[in-house]
């Protein structure tokens, strides 16, 4: 994608956000809830993987998120806004001390690491059954943001999108963009410019880390309940990822587009035949790879002509 | 005034001992050859006072201050900065973005100064067309930029490995007196990996010899040329 057709394509994209809860019906909504949902986790997925480093464990970050948000709520008292707020830190800092754990381990080593820890996680929530509630999970009996009225919710949902747009935007045009691509195509190099490595991949896994808390936690809020198998479900994995490389990898605009047209072709589909959307992801992720000779590995160390993700 | 200096620095690998206790200075100003065969240990040296790699022994002194130990980056921020026998380009960045990325690590510039410093470095060199993805770029270019990447750190000691490798005799004529002019404007100490004898002729003030990890000769390269040790370790015999 050219420079200018991501503008008209982002523009487009902004005031259809902006104007749909006022025309459209309760089901297109909570489609594109759903779908704003993974756009907002394809683009933090997107922003660790332009320092070379893939995570597999976004639905890890998401499930703590979630049960941070839920647990304040329902044990601790705490006013549901803020406990979504609670949910991005408490993501943030989690990634923060395994940061300094995990990110010395690179490639497929980071990221077998990033999935077993989701799965961690998801099993501890599991059998700390008096404090989490175990496999049943927990229900918020009140106080669930807006009252759980539809068309906030959507408003909800499109400010977390906002905030893991904003970052991304972040990440794109300041010096974090040329550390994290120096870092993806060269570390011997980065450091010989001055680059601190760890540092700068620290940065990008725990802000992309807290956003992904931070939806977890507005799901939760959205749903009032959680429980581990909803939160951790590796589709919070597979799904972004699946729209990141559709679209286009190491831009924002790329996970955007990925992301409405997967949702959409996804929806369709699960009328058509219900569980038929995950084939369909199945074999995109298939075909993405069989057309790139190198695999993940190339996406990683060069990006392919025409789908540069500086210009798109 | 001595910029650089090592003391019995020794780097082992398992049982290969890749530099041997070697004692070295570099002076403000001077450019200083470093040659030997092929696996004497002349890259793993420069690896070890940039901070690529750690030492396994000895002592490594910048301006006063023990290195010996010091991460990488925090050297290159503190004026010691390097290229690669083997072009390491920053492939999704372009040409100007490459030569940025020392201004704004090494030196912190913000994006804008660090631009505007590049556009200067880039033309010094005699670089052009900026905004070039750098598949599009010729060896020599590539050569240019990584020294010009290099200089954005503004370093004080500057080593160059290799870089006159794969070059053509009039590109080596124009980079031999690029890198004369840019140290003697810069004051700066200039490290020289070079196979090329000519150059190393042309361009050093004094070299030191390497064989085998051990620093067996130093000197001018006349007289260094003409030490039978040197003669035989890196020819085999014959002549220089």
């Amino acid at each position: 994608m050219n420079r200018t057709a991501s503008r008209i394509f982002a523009l487009l994209f902004g005031v259809l956000a902006v104007t749909l809860p006022f025309f459209a019906g309760d089901y297109p909504l909570q489609v594109a809830r759903n779908i704003m949902m993974y756009m907002a986790l394809a683009i933090t997925w997107d922003m660790l993987l332009r320092s070379g480093q893939i995570s597999f464990g976004i639905a890890g970050l998401f499930g703590i998120g979630a049960y941070a948000a839920i647990l304040s709520v329902v044990r601790a008292g705490m006013p549901a806004w803020f406990s979504i707020l609670f949910a991005a830190i408490f993501a943030g800092g989690v990634a923060f001390v395994i940061g300094f754990l995990i990110l010395r381990l690179r490639a497929m080593y980071f990221s077998i690491v990033t999935l077993a820890l989701g799965e961690i996680f998801r099993i501890i929530i599991h059998n700390l059954h008096d404090f989490t509630g175990g496999p049943e999970g927990v229900v918020i009996q009140k106080g669930v943001v807006f009252g759980g009225k539809a068309n906030s919710l959507y408003w909800l949902v499109l400010a977390g999108l906002a905030v893991a747009v904003a970052a991304s935007t972040w990440f794109e045009k300041s010096k974090i963009h040329f550390a994290l691509t120096a870092i993806r195509n060269n570390e011997v190099s980065a450091k010989s410019s001055g680059i601190d490595i760890f540092r700068w991949l620290l940065l990008a896994f725990v802000v992309t880390s807290a956003i992904q808390g931070l939806l977890g936690g507005i799901f939760v809020q959205s749903y009032g309940f959680a429980t581990p198998d909803a939160v951790f479900s590796a589709d919070f994995t597979l799904l972004p990822l699946a729209m990141a490389l559709l679209g286009g990898v190491y831009s924002t605009t790329g996970p955007i587009f990925g992301a409405v047209l997967l949702g959409l072709v996804s929806e369709w589909l699960k009328l058509k035949i219900p569980y038929g959307h995950l084939v369909v992801y199945g074999i995109i992720i298939v075909v993405v790879i069989l057309f790139m000779p190198q695999g993940l590995r190339q996406l990683v160390r060069r990006t392919p002509h025409g789908a540069d993700g500086r210009s798109a | 005034m001595i910029k650089l200096k090592t003391e019995n620095l020794t780097k082992r690998f398992l049982g290969l001992v890749a530099v041997n206790k070697v004692s070295f200075s570099m002076e403000e100003g001077e450019i200083l050859g470093i040659i030997g065969p092929n696996g004497a240990g002349k890259t793993t040296f420069i690896n070890l006072i940039s901070g690529i790699i750690m030492p396994s022994e000895g002592l490594i002194e910048y301006k006063g201050t023990d290195i010996t130990y010091m991460p990488a980056h925090e050297r290159a921020r503190r004026g010691i900065a390097r290229t690669y026998q083997l072009i390491h380009p920053l492939e999704n960045l372009t040409l100007i973005e490459n030569v940025m990325v020392g201004s704004i690590f090494a030196k912190g510039h913000g994006l804008r100064e660090a631009r505007t410093k590049a556009e200067a470095l880039c033309h010094e060199l005699g670089l052009t067309g900026l905004d070039r993805d750098t598949s599009r770029l010729s060896i020599f270019e590539i050569k240019k930029m990584e020294i010009a990447r290099a200089l954005a750190n503004e370093p004080e000691v500057l080593f160059l490995d290799e870089v006159m490798a794969g070059l053509n005799s009039d590109e080596t004529k124009d980079l031999i007196a690029m890198v004369q002019r840019i140290a003697l404007e810069r004051h700066l100490a200039v490290g020289v990996i070079e196979h090329v004898m000519g150059v190393i002729r042309e361009l050093t003030h004094r070299v030191i010899v390497l064989e085998a990890g051990e620093l067996i000769a130093e000197g001018k390269y006349e007289e260094v040329s003409k030490n039978p040790r040197v003669v035989e370790a890196y020819l085999g015999g014959g002549t220089v």
